[in-house]
């Protein structure tokens, strides 16, 4: 079996504990790695965009997508990430400070 | 960090959420699980990751004091990582974890404990990690 990150799920839990509801929101992900955490949201989501510097994060969060989640990926980090003010609900930084 | 939060501050609409998740800087444990018994074998030590995660302590608190956000909640969770044999964790440690190091007494102790017969067995890294709710003002 392959190493496992979080199979006791403590950070998905905590966090929908955090954030409180993602029905409707416009959500913001910095640092979403593969989709680890995107996956365990983004179906309650009105709209997200999850962004990570590292291209080959991004491209296996493509790779591993479930078919029926539309989650926006883009290889960007903060710094060079381009959007309108005041457009997001939610920001997650996600081990990306 | 700080112009990372000033962007994010500029990003969020009134009334809305930033979570931040980061580990802490703490050492992170190692267990080793055979069959229904967990031991702990020791540690796993940083050799720079730890100034990364009190500067980002630093950074949240900058932009707290200075009124850009409130902190709503915060907590700590434990974040595990499982490996089902020493190898195969030394080998994530390589790839993506390059500051990591485990001494030598700990591999003697993961070593010991995995070498019994039973079948059913995981190593364990245990990361304590920081969660918060922040608002922006």
């Amino acid at each position: 079996m392959p190493i496992r990150l979080d199979p006791e799920d403590s950070e998905a839990t905590a966090l929908l504990d955090f954030a409180g509801s993602f029905a409707g929101k416009r959500v913001l992900e910095i640092g979403c790695g593969d989709g680890r955490l995107t996956w365990r949201y983004a179906r309650h989501a009105a709209r997200v965009v999850a962004i990570d510097p590292d291209e080959d994060e991004i491209k296996a969060a493509l790779e591993d997508r479930p078919p029926d989640l539309r989650v926006e990926f883009r290889a960007v980090g903060i710094a060079d990430y381009d959007a309108p003010d005041a457009i997001f609900d939610t920001v997650i930084l996600s081990w990306a400070l | 960090m700080g112009h990372a939060l000033e962007k994010i501050h500029r990003l969020l609409k009134p009334g809305s959420v930033l979570v931040d998740i980061h580990p802490t800087p703490e050492a992170t444990e190692i267990e080793v699980r055979v069959g229904a018994q967990m031991h702990t074998a020791g540690w796993l030590h940083e050799t720079d990751d730890y100034s990364d995660y009190a500067a980002a302590d630093e950074a949240l608190a900058k932009v707290v004091k200075s009124g850009l956000f409130a902190v709503e909640r915060e907590g700590t969770l434990s974040f595990a990582t499982y490996a089902d044999t020493l190898a195969e964790l030394r080998d994530y440690l390589t790839e993506g974890w390059e500051n990591a190091r485990i001494d030598e007494i700990t591999l003697a102790r993961i070593e010991e404990l995995t070498s019994t017969p039973e079948r059913d067995k995981d190593i364990i890294l245990r990361e304590r990690v920081r969660i918060a709710r922040l608002r922006p003002i």
